[in-house]
């Protein structure tokens, strides 16, 4: 399933609805959602270099250049968790990680188009040309997206939050919960295995995170790729337990939580994901990332009648 | 003091800091932020950038004010930084709180210009500018022998131009 936005705000309450093929990204430019700072480094800078570039700037990758500063590949934590993995020094230059050629699309294209090459190439970004030149000019991530569109259902009158500063005692919208968008199955690993068999669970599930139990299987942790990153940097094998590693505490929300409040707590607290428990914080249903919320198209509620969602069948 | 002629001190080693503390990449930043307000309060100077060295005291980096500021930062405040009515009461702490788990080598910089002892005023003032740099490490024999601050720099040009 797919949700797509359409533009006609009465539409979505009419009896039968009249649904305008007007996609709402198809109309936004990536020039409106894109970040306009590049952080690039040498290709021969060292991972530990990378990484610390990573960290500081609080980013999911990098941008490897040549010598003449031309792109020539992306380094990503996933990279940097495949290179810790694997035992790879972490001196070695950034080349030896990167995945080429870096994607790019253009500063012009509708942040529709862009969704769909970031869909189809299964990547998290891309890095944007002006059009007029090679160079980039901006990245384009899934959580800028999001972000987008929250600045847009924030502003708008039927969004949750102004719908409670007028008072009104009922509410017609049906608003996305949680539970419609996050990615159910989560798996996880207990405390004591070490940290080579969480990347290994991370690398098969196509992770980002890796909820941590403990001996009576309760949720104790998390690992993300981030901490693996630190590790990797502080030169801690991968042969410790995951105990020793894990971040606390877990950032949840409850499946009925209102999407637009899981990621207003997402976005301000610099948390790409939160772990989705039914009432009971020790029993997690599924997990929502700021990725889910892009890829379904949902800024920030499919309630707010100015998001215009429709569900439609992927086929 | 003099100023002009022979006596003239027109070289990095005339206004290089000589005593100055130093960072291990394992540092703990909350350590380093205590050794920053320490040493301001030691040396009745405001110290906003410290050099990393690593145990040989070989030089490996730079922790800024600069490098703390930009890992403070929240990363999607380019998206509710407008948005007044929001509540963010308690986003200082937290980003605080995460601060904790993060060591010097995780957020210095490890790409540092530095200078000879012979390098002339002028062309340091120059690096400054065109780097955008606000302080170099004087090196010589790989072993660092001192520090230039811009504010040095400035104060000593000050100086001589009003002599």
């Amino acid at each position: 399933m797919f949700f797509a936005f359409y533009s006609i705000h009465q539409s979505y309450l009419q009896s039968e609805p009249v649904m305008v093929q007007a996609n709402t990204l198809r109309n936004l430019s990536v020039s409106r959602a894109m970040r306009r700072q590049v952080i690039c480094l040498d290709q021969h800078k060292t991972i530990d270099h990378g990484i610390n570039t990573i960290i500081k700037h609080k980013i999911n990758a990098l941008l490897v250049v040549g010598s003449q500063l031309q792109p020539i590949g992306v380094v990503s934590k996933t990279d940097i968790m495949g290179a810790y993995y694997a035992g790879l020094l972490i001196d070695s230059p950034l080349e030896y990680i990167m995945v080429s050629p870096p994607l790019f699309c253009r500063s012009t294209d509708s942040l529709e188009t862009a969704l769909e090459q970031m869909r189809s190439n299964k990547v998290y970004r891309l890095y944007v040309t002006d059009g007029h030149s090679e160079d980039p000019v901006g990245t384009l991530a899934y959580p800028d997206i999001v972000g987008l569109l929250y600045q847009y259902c924030h502003q708008c009158e039927y969004s949750h939050l102004n719908r409670k500063k007028q008072d009104n005692e009922s509410d017609p919208t049906h608003r996305f919960k949680a539970r419609e968008l996050m990615t159910t199955g989560v798996k996880s690993i207990p405390m004591h295995e070490t940290l080579s068999t969480v990347m290994d669970a991370l690398a098969a599930y196509r992770f980002g995170a890796m909820l941590i139990t403990n001996e009576s299987g309760l949720p104790a942790g998390v690992i993300s790729k981030t901490d693996l990153a630190l590790t990797y940097k502080h030169g801690v094998t991968p042969l410790v337990t995951a105990e020793t590693v894990m971040s606390t505490p877990i950032h949840t929300c409850d499946a009925d939580s209102l999407l637009e409040e899981a990621i207003k707590t997402m976005i301000l607290a610099d948390i790409h994901r939160l772990f989705v428990h039914d009432g009971n914080k020790n029993q997690i249903v599924g997990v929502l990332s700021l990725s889910d919320a892009a890829r379904g198209r949902s800024g920030s509620c499919h309630g707010c009648i100015s998001s215009r969602i429709k569900v439609e069948d992927q086929d | 003091m003099p100023f002009g002629g022979e006596t003239m001190k027109s070289t990095a080693t005339s206004i290089m800091i000589t005593e100055f503390p130093t960072l291990l990449p394992e540092t703990p930043i909350t350590e380093a932020i205590y050794i920053f307000r320490e040493s301001t309060r030691q040396h009745g100077r405001r110290l906003f950038g410290i050099m990393v060295t690593d145990k040989d005291r070989h030089l490996v980096g730079m922790l800024s004010m600069y490098d703390i500021l930009l890992y403070m930062r929240p990363k999607h405040i380019q998206v509710w930084g407008t948005m007044e009515d929001l509540d963010v009461a308690g986003l200082i702490e937290a980003a605080g709180r995460r601060i904790k788990s993060i060591l010097v080598g995780d957020i210095m910089t490890p790409d540092v210009i530095t200078i000879g002892p012979n390098v002339d005023l002028l062309v340091i003032l120059d690096i400054m500018i065109k780097k955008h740099v606000r302080r170099l490490p004087v090196i010589k024999d790989q072993r660092i022998i001192g520090i230039v601050y811009i504010s040095d720099l400035f104060n000593h040009l000050l100086e001589r131009i009003g002599d």
